[in-house]
């Protein structure tokens, strides 16, 4: 465990050393998100100026706030750790490369998983929890302590299935080999995460709904966290969410070590 | 078709964004608490709107373009436009005009069952005379979208990095085309922004043609817009051939 802790910080100390040779690059991909930022909170402002009051699917202004910016938060963490290095797998089957990855005397998933720390996505951590911040005190602090902790244990619960995920998609591209855009792939699928789930309800979208809760249960990852700060905990989605993370993880391992099983090392 | 899972998987998550956009609009619409009307949007004019924002953006984006003269602008591959008797923008606007063309043809399939399932949104639209007008919109669409980026491509005469502008301008354009909601909803609570987006040109490469489908935009406001409209195509043409020309006197062609 110790050792994999101090090759992370090695990854973590590499990383931003990379990004501080080009600083005015990472100063500018900051301006970019805050801009993005800046874009969608407009957004919802004049969504919910216009509804008068209203509330979208029983989320009120200030709750949906909060739901943006987990959903912020929570993107910016996993692209920062694991996005680009996950996306990459199916280069690295394509070219061999992989074939220098699975040499080294270490646990193949986190090499191939953990090794590259992209710095510059992170202020969107910063700049999500800003704004879920903000949103509370808006509310006036409706959480309790114990609320407090399940959202950050349901936060990380929430990582952990987007690693999943993430993990599953490209474990799935090393068979397809024909390198679409994963990364497009990824952020068509996660629009899934970014909206309320209450917002699946009607006659034909339910059974959406209903899939995307507990077969494949994409709509867990924001959704949990998000509810326990605004509306007060549940402990049965709060378990299930927990079930649900393990169950991924687990499950994305075995289709990462299976797919690294048809690997047939590619050239020289 | 070689590739005939991944083209499923790709087809199904293409609309996935457009499932979330009418479930978040609809609940807009039935959690609203004072009439029924979005700055003259009904739901359906809503979705409808949001639906054709594709169509507008099938003709306006022009992935790639101001990076790939920029990039050959620096690293000197601009000189093979220039030993040959070939006219760089009259080149990349020709392969657009077929590599648009083929997409749309291609893409016109998924979208003609997408427009099908979406029918009952479109119970009110401009009608068949609002066609023409909604074509040529379309087209003037096509030709903003290019002689900007391009333009926005020919600045890698003056600057070595162009790519973080073209990163802020794509992020922009998503706003201030009218992607994310009809322009008007803008009029009341921020009337300024509205005015100001008004007298912009990226509003006719999304916001103005689905505004003329849905006969939003009908008479004497169509003609005047449509001129408005050209003088921008007019202007943006003058100023990509200026900035091409100039550009060129500066160039040194390094590298090969």
């Amino acid at each position: 465990m110790g050792r994999y802790l101090r090759l992370f910080g090695a990854f973590a100390r590499i990383g931003l050393a990379n990004e501080m040779a080009f600083r005015a690059n990472f100063l500018m991909k900051m301006a970019v998100e805050a801009l993005w930022l800046g874009i969608l909170l407009l957004f919802y402002d004049v969504l919910f100026r216009s509804m008068g009051g209203g509330t979208v699917a029983g989320w009120d202004r200030y709750g949906y706030l909060f739901f943006v910016g987990c959903n912020y938060a929570l993107s910016g963490v996993v692209e920062t750790f694991f996005l680009e290095n996950c996306t990459a797998l199916s280069d690295l089957v394509r070219s061999g490369d992989l074939d220098q990855y699975l040499l080294k005397p270490i646990d193949e998933q986190f090499l191939v998983t953990c090794r590259h720390i992209d710095w510059s996505t992170f202020p969107n951590v910063v700049q999500g929890a800003g704004v879920m911040l903000y949103a509370m005190a808006a509310l006036h602090w409706p959480a309790h302590l114990t609320q407090v902790i399940a959202f950050v244990v349901l936060f990380f619960c929430g990582v952990a299935m987007a690693y999943s995920f993430l993990l599953l998609l490209c474990s799935a591209s090393v068979w397809m080999v024909r390198n679409q855009s994963l990364v497009e792939m990824w952020w068509l699928f996660t629009t899934l995460m970014r909206y309320p789930r209450e917002l699946f309800h009607g006659t034909w979208v339910s059974p959406i709904g209903m899939f995307f809760t507990y077969v494949v249960p994409v709509l867990l990852i924001i959704n949990v966290p998000a509810t326990i700060m605004v509306r007060g905990l549940d402990p049965w989605f709060a378990g299930f969410a927990l079930f649900a993370a393990v169950v991924l993880l687990i499950l994305s391992r075995q289709v990462f070590r299976l797919a690294l099983r048809s690997y047939r090392s590619a050239s020289s | 078709m070689a590739y005939r899972g991944d083209f499923l998987i790709g087809t199904f998550l293409r609309f996935l964004p457009v499932l979330t956009t009418v479930l978040l609009w609809t609940a807009v619409y039935v959690g609203k608490t004072d009439g029924d009307t979005i700055a003259g949007f009904d739901l359906h004019q809503m979705i409808a709107y949001l639906l054709l924002i594709h169509i507008s953006r099938m003709f306006s984006s022009m992935p790639g373009l101001a990076g790939g003269i920029a990039r050959d602008i620096r690293d000197g591959s601009l000189k093979k436009y220039l030993v040959q008797p070939l006219d760089m923008i009259g080149y990349l606007l020709a392969y657009r005009v077929a590599h648009k063309t083929a997409y749309i043809v291609t893409s016109a399939l998924p979208y003609a069952l997408l427009f099908f399932l979406a029918r009952e949104h479109f119970g009110s639209w401009g009608g068949w005379q609002a066609m023409p007008a909604y074509a040529l919109s379309l087209l003037f669409a096509f030709l903003i979208g290019f002689f900007f980026e391009a333009m926005i491509g020919l600045a890698g005469f003056w600057l070595l990095e162009v790519t973080s502008i073209i990163w802020i301008i794509t992020t922009l354009n998503y706003f201030i085309s009218g992607q994310m909601f009809p322009l008007d909803v803008l009029r009341e609570h921020y009337p300024v922004v509205h005015a100001i987006l008004g007298w912009l040109p990226f509003k006719y490469i999304a916001y103005f043609p689905a505004m003329v489908f849905l006969g939003k935009i009908s008479g004497p406001q169509l003609l005047r817009e449509l001129l408005i409209e050209t003088a921008w195509v007019v202007m943006l043409i003058l100023l990509t051939r200026w900035l091409y020309s100039a550009g060129l006197r500066r160039y040194s062609a390094f590298g090969g």
